[in-house]
């Protein structure tokens, strides 16, 4: 007997439409004909077969009868409560719109955080071995705690494939640069990178022509991304075996393109070269106590990631390595979110942004829906007649919550749609503050969300007025006309304090995140980034360096002009070292040192403080064995004269010339660690210049003629150092303007709330006014009687919000070394802001109130 | 022939169900008339016939064994009733009374 299923859905049709008391014999009729089937077709066919058979089965007198005690369907009802509804609305007109309004941009937010959060979570998650890829980190143990490197041995990645079973695949791969490349007559700036032979095998990324295990075998062998493919020979065809230029240094042959990668990769590059060229051209790489390339693995399947931690421990040790250094292998697919290293663990990174706006969508739609829920509650004396006839005439409790759901579902569709389109609108602008390209596709997933969104939208915003407004007694509604009890004042009340504590916590976080980025920004960071213009040495630039500094400085508009090694923003070139020796030095212990090999006049330059001794100088034979540190390498040391004190670097020994005030090379989120400053010209590559100010556009053109004279086959490709000092900034620049914008938003929902309440407590008491004006009491009293309820309510709102907040802000602080306090004009701000909103927000509704002429309200009565 | 209404669809299922006696069920009755008329009929065809007859009062039906291949459900056997017998009979008198009165040639 085969064991293959009749089709779920045509069964569950047939049950749907079959008469019960048929049930039994024909559903056993259909199976015995589809065993039979199955004997003779494929069970594919037999299926198709059944389907067919139940769809045939639908006739009049086999199907369950339409009319009588059993209903296919509530359309009645259902007419009737969208009908109810339309009314309601349409005579409501301000509480209609402060729910449309509210609940739409609410879902708007929501819909724009889902849609962020949802590429942040796909980043790097498209590699085909992802379960099974990791990357090495490195980490130091440095008399600071333990810090954790991307930057591993170069020979780390081939002797763990060689000497670990568990090893199945090993691959480097070198940073990223930019590198001039040519070919005939066209040469352009293309990023590229050097990486080991199984490269293809380990990451997925697409390969258009060329074989995945061939294409990185031959040591000059280059590939290149179609974009690249098709600006360099303007076709992605037959490329495959030509020769590429590089660098106006060698020439390559093409050996496969592939496609560039996705934007959900942190890895961007636009050709491929072989570990093996770079090892020939860079043999400090073989040394085991160098670290620089990154190294990826992929383990076989099954493998203890711990176990397998424990096991390479010592592993870079045993290599003659730096014994200070741990291995420690991180699944790759977390590292994008889980990034941050603490002594060694991971400790978060940029999951704290995503839990960060998750909470913030979620609030933002929680006051939308607080909203909703006072606003339809606080109507209740206004339909309680409506609930009282229709309890009266016989509507059980489970229709009129199914009514009231229904029309919270309605709302919350209509404003979906409102969302839609409000998202539609705002998301170039949202692409262009996250960086991101985010796009409203409606794929299956979205539409899901979509339904699950107003499905739990509509029915949090509803379920209390459901469940609140039908279980209102009939009687007791037709005979008198209040309603609302104590209770549900307070329950109002306490959901407009848990908005309001809501947005003061916004309030707070927005002002100190934009305190802390400006306080970035304005920070004496130890020198002047401003007006400095850098590039990279190529070609002939490189060779004649001094020839090229002495004509750049002669160039209008270079105030001055230098090289250096180190480009002073994290991301850029840098360099650590733990070859400094001293006298009294632990020789346990190990020091990174951050080093800067630079050249005459670059301290003067970029304006480094010297606090004793001197920079470098030309006065002065034997430079190259000086050195100057910062303060907090001389401290480390426990120099008391440093002037004239010799050092040894590196197996050299140096004499200390100067000591220079501490200086930001990191991001305020490190502390300042040891550094110093070497004079080695030849080792420098960026050429560094401080531009006049004013005439920036000039200034260029004729360093791109000059550099031009030198390399004809090179084009200029120049940073400014202050620009690269802010991207450092960006991820904390961007969720600054976000929480700007969504905090904006969040209150203005709540204020809308207020509006609402306002505007219905007003109404509520027009006769108490009425008499109170005729007794003699003056507008301000009036509109001081109701203004003080609802400072009452924000000013608990205040007292619950601001400790959270304190909590919630500095917890977000810790992430920086260097960082503003925390004081109390702050939450003074905030509390005020949050005062003064809620007052402007009732202001128009009790002034109103207050010129109510008391004849007409108390007429009817 | 008053009040007896009965297809031709209807008539064979009915004389079908007559010649299997006690195997007439559902699917046994669709394979009878399947391999007699060769050509395919669908569940749903013979289950309206069958339900509609007995509605009429031409059969009577009670639920027989279950087996695996239904899926443990039970089969529902038809009978003819007396009034059915009596209905085919006179429908084959009406018909061989016609065919006696046919002119020869279309007989041939």
């Amino acid at each position: 007997m085969n064991n293959a299923k009749t089709p779920n859905w045509s069964r569950r049709l047939l049950y749907f439409f079959l008469r019960e008391e048929y049930r039994e014999e024909i559903e056993g009729d259909l199976n015995e004909t589809f065993e039979e089937n199955l004997e003779q077709y494929s069970v594919k066919k037999a299926r198709k077969i059944y389907n067919r058979e139940v769809i045939k089965l639908i006739r009049p007198i086999l199907t369950k009868k339409m009319s009588g005690t059993q209903k296919l369907n509530h359309y009645g009802m259902i007419q009737h409560n969208l009908r109810v509804a339309f009314r309601s609305y349409m005579r409501y007109k301000n509480t209609f719109l402060i729910n449309l309004v509210g609940l739409a941009s609410g879902l708007a937010c929501t819909l724009l955080i889902y849609l962020w959060v949802q590429s942040e979570l796909q980043v790097n998650q498209f590699h085909e071995n992802g379960d099974r890829l990791y990357q090495v980190l490195a980490n130091n143990s440095t008399s600071n705690g333990i810090r954790t490197d991307r930057a591993t041995p170069g020979g780390l990645a081939e002797a763990l494939a060689e000497e670990l079973p568990e090893v199945e695949l090993a691959v480097t791969e070198t940073w990223t640069n930019t590198y001039t490349i040519a070919h005939g007559e066209t040469n352009l700036k293309a990023v590229g990178q050097y990486v080991g032979k199984d490269y293809f095998k380990v990451f997925s990324y697409e390969l258009l022509q060329g074989d995945k295990d061939e294409v990185l075998s031959e040591q000059r062998n280059i590939l290149i991304s179609d974009k690249l493919a098709l600006r360099l020979f303007g076709t992605t065809s037959d490329v495959v075996g030509k020769i590429i230029n590089f660098q106006q240094f060698r020439d390559y042959q093409v050996s496969g393109v592939f496609k560039s990668p996705p934007s959900s990769s942190t890895h961007q590059f636009d050709f491929i070269m072989t570990y093996e060229e770079f090892k020939e051209l860079n043999s400090w790489v073989l040394n085991w106590k160098n670290n620089g390339p990154s190294t990826f693995v992929i383990l076989s399947e099954g493998t203890d990631l711990e176990a397998f931690n424990l096991k390479i421990k010592d592993f870079i040790r045993s290599h003659n390595g730096e014994p200070n250094i741990t291995p420690l292998a991180t699944r790759y697919n977390d590292l994008y979110l889980h990034g941050k290293f603490e002594n060694g663990i991971s400790v978060g990174g940029r999951i704290a942004n995503i839990r960060l706006f998750s909470v913030i969508a979620f609030f933002i739609l929680g006051i939308a829906c607080i909203n909703f829920m006072n606003l339809s509650t606080a109507r209740v004396s206004r339909r309680n007649k409506e609930i009282g006839v229709k309890k009266t005439v016989g509507a059980n409790r489970s229709s009129l919550i199914f009514q009231f759901l229904s029309e919270s579902l309605l709302m919350t569709t209509v404003s979906l749609v409102l969302a839609l389109i409000l998202v539609w609108l705002v998301l170039p602008e949202f692409n262009h503050i996250t960086g991101k390209q985010l796009s409203l596709v409606f794929s299956g997933e979205l539409i899901l969300i979509l339904i699950g969104t107003i499905l739990f939208t509509g029915l949090m915003a509803g379920s209390y007025p459901a469940l609140y407004l039908s279980a209102i007694r009939p009687i007791k509604v037709l005979k008198s006309q209040s309603a609302s009890s104590k209770s549900q004042l307070w329950l109002r009340k306490s959901l407009v304090v848990v908005q309001f504590s809501i947005s003061i916590i916004l309030i707070v976080s927005v002002i100190v995140i934009n305190n802390q980025i400006q306080f970035t920004q304005d920070k004496n960071i130890g020198f002047n980034k401003d007006n400095i213009l850098y590039f990279e040495a190529e070609g002939q630039v490189e060779l004649n360096m001094e020839t090229f500094l002495q004509e750049v400085r002669n160039v209008p508009g270079v105030l001055k002009a230098s090289s250096t090694a180190h480009s002073f923003v994290e991301g850029g070139y840098t360099g650590l070292t733990y070859n400094v020796k001293w006298d009294g030095k632990d020789p346990e212990s190990s020091v990174g040192m951050e080093y800067m090999r630079v050249n005459y006049e670059l301290i003067e330059l970029l304006d480094f403080e010297i606090t004793t001794g001197r920079s470098f100088s030309t006065d002065f034979k034997a430079e190259y064995n000086k050195v100057i540190f910062n303060e907090t390498a001389i401290k480390l040391m426990g120099l008391n004269e440093p002037i004239g004190a010799t050092i040894n670097i590196g197996g050299r020994d140096t004499q200390i010339v100067g000591v220079v005030k501490d200086f930001h090379y990191k991001t305020f989120r490190q502390e300042v660690g040891p550094a110093y400053f070497v004079l080695k010209p030849d080792d420098t590559w960026l050429i560094m210049t401080k531009i006049a100010q004013g005439e920036e556009q000039e200034t260029i053109s004729r360093l791109n003629d000059l550099y031009a004279k030198f390399n004809p086959d090179f084009s200029l490709d120049y940073k400014f150092l202050d620009q690269d000092y802010e991207a450092q900034y960006q991820s904390e620049q961007r969720v600054a303007t976000l929480s700007k914008y969504f905090s904006g938003i969040g209150i203005i929902i709540s204020c809308l709330g207020l509006l609402g309440l306002a505007s219905f407590s007003t109404e509520m008491r027009i006769k108490e006014i009425g008499i109170r004006k005729i007794l003699g009491s003056s507008r301000f009293s009036i509109v001081r009687l109701i203004t003080g309820e609802f400072t009452k309510i924000v000013l608990i709102a205040i007292v619950l919000a601001l400790p959270i907040s304190y909590l919630i802000t500095s917890n977000w602080l810790d992430d920086f070394a260097y960082r503003i306090e925390l004081s109390w004009w702050i939450f003074a701000l905030a509390g005020v802001f949050a005062i003064l909103t809620a007052w402007f927000t009732v202001s128009v509704q009790t002034i109103k109130a207050s010129m109510i002429n008391p004849a007409q309200c108390l007429r009817n009565e | 022939m008053k009040k007896t209404k009965l297809g031709e669809f209807e008539e064979l299922v009915l004389m079908t169900v007559v010649v299997l006696q006690a195997d007439a069920y559902g699917v046994e009755i669709k394979r009878e008339l399947e391999s007699r008329l060769n050509e395919t009929l669908s569940v749903g065809s013979i289950q309206s016939a069958l339900k509609r007859m007995e509605e009429k009062g031409f059969l009577k039906s009670e639920f027989g064994e279950a087996s695996q291949k239904r899926g443990g459900k039970r089969k529902r056997i038809y009978q003819a009733t007396p009034h059915a017998h009596k209905v085919l009979q006179e429908m084959k008198d009406v018909r061989s009374q016609l065919w006696a009165s046919m002119p020869s040639m279309v007989r041939s």
